[in-house]
């Protein structure tokens, strides 16, 4: 923070959607912060996008609504935008774009950091391992989370990706270890009732206070999204790096982050890419999702759970596409599990996580968790296959083997999938549940465990 | 009596069978409830577990709840008072700063705050605004500065100078308020290290 900067000018040559154009500007930087002072004069924060020719292209982060070109002022403070933090942050709510907006004061910084970040120097990074237990069977059994992973969950409209969000952020710990875990949570264009349920949800379970919250609703201005997620990493890298916390980041919904994007590269009359969105929306997204990670010698960690609606749960959107890309694995819901009232209704067989195999087995999960995992992987797939044949022949026309393996199909969807929103499952549970689907297949059909597990751990029925 | 001693024998037979029956249903009856008991005992083990397993979780849960709660109210609070004994703090000094003598020292303030806002619009070719108290030592100073002329108008502040060039596109407001308001972070941070929190 500094005293420089701070002139205001007040010749304003345009007004266009989210942007105001400042003539006569000299010396503003690009992302510089700029004060908007309106007629009445109330104050909205901007950024510098573009600069040259004695102008500056400024962002207005609350909206061009009600500004008009005379009367209108623009001061460039000669800083970017900056997140005060300290360990205070711990429990609170802000808004979208880091004020308070739980009725108390400014948090007390103990510093202020450019809210872009700082990019992990790649030599740096230290692979992720270690597991983070989430209480949901099917994330910890079968697509497991690590610390420092980016794990998106791929949704669609109207599906319970926000149940899932708050549940994952409520019971999310690191199991055996005394270090501390905080949540970060980023609510980007989210109706009031969803914010109010997180920050309920949050309160009521007592995990709020190892928690902060941005939220910024469907009614607040559009391109304070584009900030949103910026500023809860910022304070999520302070956490993890300053304060030695791992930290998971639950951004909900990048969709509507992405939305805010193209509405910006519209009003700047940039070449649009596929469905509009423009052609750097691949590095755009990158700059956030690269914020995960561990670094060496430095003890906290960033793990990032993004969760994206796709557009009529279309895999091949340009946002989950873009996304798959960057993050390692996905967590997609299925709207056929969703609509047979199953919770958290995730397709396993489109979801993934690349990590899965670094993060569990003998010393951080339990040893035969990678077989018994592949096991019920391969047993549900094929338990898919024999529902669509019954479809065809009908469940007389089945063998006794393919009967068992409906059996299995039906067991791990009913026992194994379905959980309370309120259940926090330890990984014991869900690897005693997962050899109970197991066991529902006779010992020849069990081709790729162990037989020193097979022999500890099948029961059969 | 030979058809009656016929007669007990067969119904000495009947009852003994019938005895016999009994005692073996009895038996297998026993056998069958301590069998049953016998496996139960397991599943009454394990579902004393899970119960119990199952109040250990919700206990921890009702635990967190209520210290997760008291944690944040009581914190919230500390923040508060803070809040606004930083607040008290800032008044008392924005006072004293109001009533500060104008002689002395503060003619030198006045011509480095000109000197800074000239050098960041990059013209001397400026207006200058203040207060009713600072005009004249203001109007003192200006003279050291060609092109910089004191405005008839004035505007409200503690003190300082507001600079506003002469086509009026540009302003830097280097009042005392505005450079306060640009520290305030930070002056908030010093006050609070003075009551103890933070570094």
């Amino acid at each position: 923070m500094t005293i420089e900067g701070g002139v205001q000018y007040s010749k304003i040559a345009e007004i266009k959607g989210p942007l105001v154009v400042v003539d006569d500007v000299e010396n503003a930087a690009f992302d510089e912060l700029v004060e908007i002072e309106t007629n009445e004069g109330e104050r909205r924060l901007g950024k510098v996008l573009e600069v040259g020719n004695g102008k500056a292209i400024v962002q207005v982060f609350e909206g061009t609504t009600g500004l008009s070109i005379s009367g209108t002022k623009a001061k460039f403070v000669g800083k970017v935008m900056e997140m005060p933090v300290s360990k205070e942050v711990l429990g609170r709510v802000f808004d979208g774009l880091g004020r308070p907006k739980d009725g108390l004061p400014d948090p007390i910084a103990d510093k202020f950091i450019d809210i872009n970040g700082e990019p992990m120097n790649p030599e740096q990074r230290e692979y992720p391992k270690d597991f983070i237990q989430t209480g949901v069977s099917v994330i910890d059994g079968l697509m497991t989370l690590v610390r420092g992973q980016k794990l998106p969950i791929f949704s669609g409209s109207g599906m319970s990706h926000n149940l899932l969000a708050a549940q994952i952020a409520r019971q999310a710990s690191v199991v055996g270890k005394q270090d501390d875990f905080a949540v970060v949570f980023a609510a980007i264009g989210v109706q009031y009732s969803e914010a109010e349920y997180f920050r309920r949800s949050l309160e009521e379970s007592g995990a709020l206070k190892r928690s902060v919250l941005f939220l910024n609703t469907a009614d607040d201005p559009a391109i304070e999204r584009i900030i949103t997620p910026r500023v809860a990493l910022t304070v999520a890298e302070y956490l993890a790096f300053d304060l030695g916390m791992h930290v998971l980041v639950v951004m909900t919904d990048m969709t509507n982050y992405a939305e805010a994007l193209r509405e910006i590269s519209a009003a700047r009359e940039e070449v649009p890419g596929r469905k509009g969105y423009p052609g750097y929306l691949y590095t755009d997204l990158s700059t956030i999702y690269e914020r995960a990670g561990k670094l060496n010698g430095r003890k906290g960690s960033v793990t990032q759970v993004p969760i994206l609606s796709m557009p009529s749960d279309d895999i091949t959107h340009p946002i989950p596409d873009l996304t798959g890309y960057i993050t390692e694995g996905q967590i997609v819901i299925g709207r056929d599990l969703f609509r047979q009232g199953i919770y958290p209704p995730i397709n396993i067989l489109m979801s993934l996580s690349r990590l899965m195999k670094d993060g569990i087995g003998e010393g951080s999960t339990r040893a035969d968790h990678a077989e018994v995992a592949n096991q019920v992987y391969d047993a549900y797939s094929r338990s898919q296959e024999v529902r669509a044949l019954a479809g065809i022949v009908g469940k007389a026309g089945l063998t006794e083997i393919d009967l068992k393996y409906m059996d299995v199909g039906d067991t791990f969807e009913k026992e194994f999938l379905t959980q309370a929103t309120d259940e926090n499952r330890t990984i014991e549970e869900t690897l005693a549940l997962l050899w109970k689907i197991v066991s529902k297949l006779p010992k020849n059909e069990i081709t790729k465990i162990k037989d020193k597990f097979v022999d500890q751990y099948y029961k059969e029925e | 009596m030979a058809s009656n001693s016929a007669l007990e024998s067969t119904i000495d037979k009947i009852l003994k069978n019938t005895e016999k029956n009994i005692l073996t249903n009895i038996k297998s009856g026993l056998d069958e409830s301590q069998q049953k008991l016998d496996d139960a005992i397991p599943k009454l083990e394990s579902e004393y577990d899970k119960i119990i397993s199952n109040g250990k979780k919700e206990a921890d849960k009702i635990e967190k709840q209520i210290t997760g709660a008291s944690d944040i109210g009581v914190r919230n609070k500390q923040l508060l008072v803070l809040e606004e004994a930083v607040e008290r703090v800032f008044s008392s000094a924005l006072e004293q700063i109001a009533n500060a003598d104008r002689s002395g020292d503060y003619a030198n303030l006045v011509k480095t705050l000109i000197n800074e806002a000239i050098q960041i619009l990059g013209t001397s070719e400026v207006t200058i605004f203040t207060n009713t108290k600072d005009k004249d030592v203001v109007q003192s100073t200006i003279s050291q500065f060609s092109g910089a002329k004191l405005s008839s108008e004035t505007i409200e502040c503690l003190g300082g100078i507001k600079v506003k060039s002469k086509d009026g596109a540009m302003t830097f407001d280097n009042t005392i308020d505005a450079r306060i308001e640009r520290l305030k972070p930070l002056i908030r941070k010093e006050i609070a290290a003075k009551f103890g929190v933070g570094n």
